[in-house]
């Protein structure tokens, strides 16, 4: 009975441990990243995107149009960029 | 003098010390049954087993000089074992089984991985000589031996050859410590019987053996880090009713982003770990089947990803002031995800002295690497399967080996885009290895002959490729012990035929940073290495030289080359003519006479690569090193141990300046780590150790970091708590 009893308990402790808890979250920031003359990446915020239009903007080949943006010192010139939805550090 | 007797079927015997007295909780493993009895507080252990003639028996107890004998039924088992000072290298001191061979032929080295105090397990196996390791923070760690790593250094776990597209740095060694007892390493080319191709070494993974209990054995863990404020539970359960042996055990880890010196966070260095393993042994007679099932998942995130050049920004660009615990444990972009899946059946029968065994395994590694969160940048499925038959005879003297390996791998893309294409290879490798044993002389040789065909015909990438690779690999070793002098020589060549990686990528590696192109043309690899090892000890000294040198030729590399792709520096595999590897590691123990429970051991690790057709170094080599460690142990002296203090120690590694390096690598330089541990021992059941690592919070970069070329090298974690429980029952 006892090793029954510690089985059940262990069987229970590993139910918890590979039950996630958290749900998916399916919007994300997305920046397109412009290399400036110093081969630094200045990024231009383009919003945020979910579910459909996350999946389309990072298509293969898709490219985002953005118009003349200045951020910082660096001006990012008009034109179709390739989209980074992925996090950076910077908090 | 000998005590055994059989009576419907039950072998029993008695284990003492010098003086005669009783041991109690002596293990007691029956190797060929992978089987462990335990003596009872009368010294005595008792099994229902029929032990088929020379099987092996291996008894050991902390602290006393293991043995190990071939059982003859009808002969009395009393075993006598000495208490020892020094533990070192096993080898001379006390016998010791090795899953790679005969440990007093074959310079194999073995680390216990059942330690409370551990911090991973690639650590803990970076503590010997001539070990280091790539990595990333805690979440991709790999193993590096004598300054070689990736394809050329070849991972076992429980006799399967784990393939899981570890030809980059940013793919871990894909599994954790979980169930397992031992590792053991052989370096350089001396490992036929699992692969010509281990130029560098090879590791065997082994998993705690089975118990012969009527009761439920098991235990629970918990480990706490706060770097990472990682996490880390594990269970264990061990079963046993008549001839049905059953373990089981499981496991969940969570990290988030590592702290550096400088109280920053490693952004994305987090990583998550789920695991379970079970293992069902059934024995009838004289034939032992073994099932075994593992199944491992990982989620790892890409810390120092940047799109400029990585060596050109600045380390605030890539670490976080500080950690979100709300979200900074869940996995962001880039981000590995790793399934691994193991399945085993050993089978072996014995009669006389003959064991006849069949092995087969199967291992199934599916690797996304995503950038994007909607589309994996690739998705591959590598399936790995091994038959190997073999056949074993020994006498007393003399031990022979035959076998073969078949190994079918099929490496299968799962969407367009990709890094290396579906392939297919079939390996076929029979080998015979010979061992003779008289006095103190000993002499061990064998051959292997591999076959390898490699196919590829990926529509996508337009390939249709048809190779084959074949070579002989061979080693011969002589030993000779001298009083307390021992000394062995190993002469061993091997060859290693290109990675698919190797021979056709062609993409972004983003794990790396770096765009890489194969090349068609590569062929095989071919080493030869003569290690010498030297050992003497007493009661209270223990020394260890073993200088070696290695020869490869047909280097295969990654080589720079002066052009940019998507912004991604371009790499270019090559081969270099020559590459010569030498160097010497020693160790020492000793402690004093009149202080028995202090321990000091050191490791001294020199290396040099030379590459005779390059100005530069070889890569990814590391420093040398002298590591140390003083270890107290409380045992002995109650006034402390009252107070559940079981032992105190102190590690200690120095890392020299690096000054041989690729051309696309830098200098680095050299620094001190200091780590202390505290153990507890509430009872017999309960134990506890608190470690402080990296004390004096040093800022240093290893040189075989994968984050060395990131910032002018991303810091390893800052000074840190770790805090491991155990209860078992």
């Amino acid at each position: 009975m006892k090793e029954f009893n510690l089985l059940t308990v262990a069987a229970l402790c590993l139910a918890l441990a590979f039950t996630s808890c958290s749900k998916s979250d399916d919007c994300h920031e997305c920046h397109v990243a412009y290399m400036n003359s110093s081969q630094q990446e200045v990024e231009v915020e383009i919003g945020e995107f979910c579910g459909t239009d996350l999946e389309d903007v990072e298509a293969p080949g898709y490219l985002h149009s953005i118009e003349e943006t200045i951020v910082g010192m660096d001006t990012v010139p008009a034109g179709d960029y390739n989209v980074h939805c992925e996090e950076h550090a910077g908090h | 003098m000998m005590n055994i007797f059989t009576t419907y079927s039950q072998t029993t015997g008695i284990v003492l010390d010098a003086n005669n007295m009783p041991l109690n909780a002596v293990n007691i493993f029956l190797l060929d049954q992978n089987l462990l009895l335990f003596s009872n507080e009368d010294g005595q252990f008792i099994t229902e087993l029929d032990i088929p003639n020379s099987s092996y028996i291996s008894f050991y107890k902390d602290g006393y000089s293991s043995k190990i004998l071939k059982y003859k039924s009808g002969v009395e088992l009393k075993i006598i074992l000495e208490k020892l000072h020094i533990i070192l290298d096993e080898v001379g001191v006390s016998d010791s089984y090795s899953e790679l061979g005969n440990s007093r032929l074959i310079n194999i080295e073995k680390k216990s991985l059942s330690s409370l105090n551990s911090i991973s397990m690639v650590e803990d196996i970076a503590e010997l000589s001539g070990v280091d390791m790539i990595s990333s923070g805690l979440g991709i760690q790999k193993i590096v031996v004598r300054g070689l790593s990736g394809m050329r250094v070849v991972t076992y776990l429980n006799g399967m050859q784990i393939n899981n597209q570890q030809w980059a740095n940013d793919h871990g060694i894909g599994f954790t410590d979980l169930g397992l007892t031992e590792v053991e390493l052989i370096k350089g080319a001396s490992a036929l019987k699992y692969g010509s191709e281990a130029i560098g070494g090879l590791l065997y993974f082994k998993d705690t053996p089975f118990t012969s209990s009527d009761k439920l054995k098991g235990f629970i863990f918990s480990g706490f880090n706060n770097s990472s404020y990682l996490s880390s539970s594990k269970f264990g359960i061990k079963w046993n009713k008549k001839r049905l042996y059953f373990n089981l055990y499981g496991q969940y880890s969570i990290s988030s982003d590592y702290r550096l010196p400088n109280n920053t966070y490693l952004f994305n260095s987090r990583f998550q770990q789920n695991a379970i393993k079970f293992s069902l042994g059934y024995r009838y007679k004289n034939w032992q089947n073994i099932f075994r099932c593992q199944i491992h998942a990982e989620v790892s995130g890409i810390p120092g990803h940047v799109h400029e050049d990585p060596s050109e920004v600045d380390l605030i660009e890539i670490t976080s002031s500080e950690l979100s615990l709300s979200t900074d444990f869940k996995a962001t972009r880039p981000t590995q995800f790793v399934k691994n899946q193991l399945f085993i059946y050993e089978s072996n029968y014995m009669v006389n002295n003959f064991k006849v065994e069949f092995y087969a395994g199967h291992f199934i590694n599916n690797l996304k690497e995503h950038e994007k969160w909607t589309r994996p940048s690739f998705d591959l499925n590598l399936s790995n399967t091994l038959l190997s038959p073999s056949l074993r005879y020994t006498s007393d003297k003399l031990s022979l080996q035959l076998g073969s390996q078949l190994i079918f791998q099929d490496n299968k893309n799962n969407i367009n885009d990709r890094l290396v294409p579906d392939a297919s290879s079939f390996n076929l490798g029979p080998y015979i290895l010979i061992e003779y044993e008289k006095d103190n002389f000993g002499i061990n040789s064998g051959v292997r002959y591999d076959y390898k065909r490699l196919t590829s015909d990926d529509q996508v990438l337009g390939l249709d490729y048809d190779n084959s690779f074949k070579s002989t690999s061979f080693s011969s070793g002589l030993y000779y012990r001298f009083i307390d002098h021992i000394f062995r020589i190993t002469f061993s060549g091997a060859y290693r035929s290109p990675h698919v990686s190797e021979l056709f990528s062609d993409g972004v590696h983003h794990g790396t940073s770096r765009y890489e192109i194969g090349n068609e043309q590569l062929d095989i690899e071919y080493a030869n290495q003569i290690d010498f090892k030297y050992q003497w000890s007493t009661d209270h000294l223990g020394i260890i030289v073993n200088p070696f040198i290695q020869d490869i030729s047909d280097f295969i590399s990654l080589n720079l080359a002066d052009s940019v792709i998507s912004g991604y520096k371009v790499y270019n595999y090559m081969q270099y003519d020559k590459v010569e590897i030498n160097g010497v590691e020693m160790n020492l123990h000793y402690h004093p006479h009149q202080l028995h429970n202090l321990h000091f051991e050191q490791s001294y690790s020199f290396l040099q690569a030379k590459n005779r057709y390059s100005e530069y170094g070889l890569a990814l080599v590391p420093a040398n090193s002298i590591k140390t460690k003083i270890l107290f142990n409380f045992n002995d002296y109650e006034r402390l141990s009252k107070y559940r203090f079981d032992y105190i120690s102190v590690y200690h590694i120095y890392k020299f300046k690096q000054d041989s390096y690729a051309e696309y690598e830098e200098l680095t330089d050299s620094y001190n780590v200091i780590n202390f541990q505290l153990g507890l021992k509430f009872n017999s059941q309960f134990h506890c150790s608190l470690g402080l690592n990296n004390i004096l919070n040093a800022t240093y970069t290893p040189h075989i970091s994968r984050l060395r070329g990131i910032a002018g090298g991303v810091p390893n974690p800052g000074r840190s708590l770790n805090i491991n429980l155990k209860y078992e029952f």
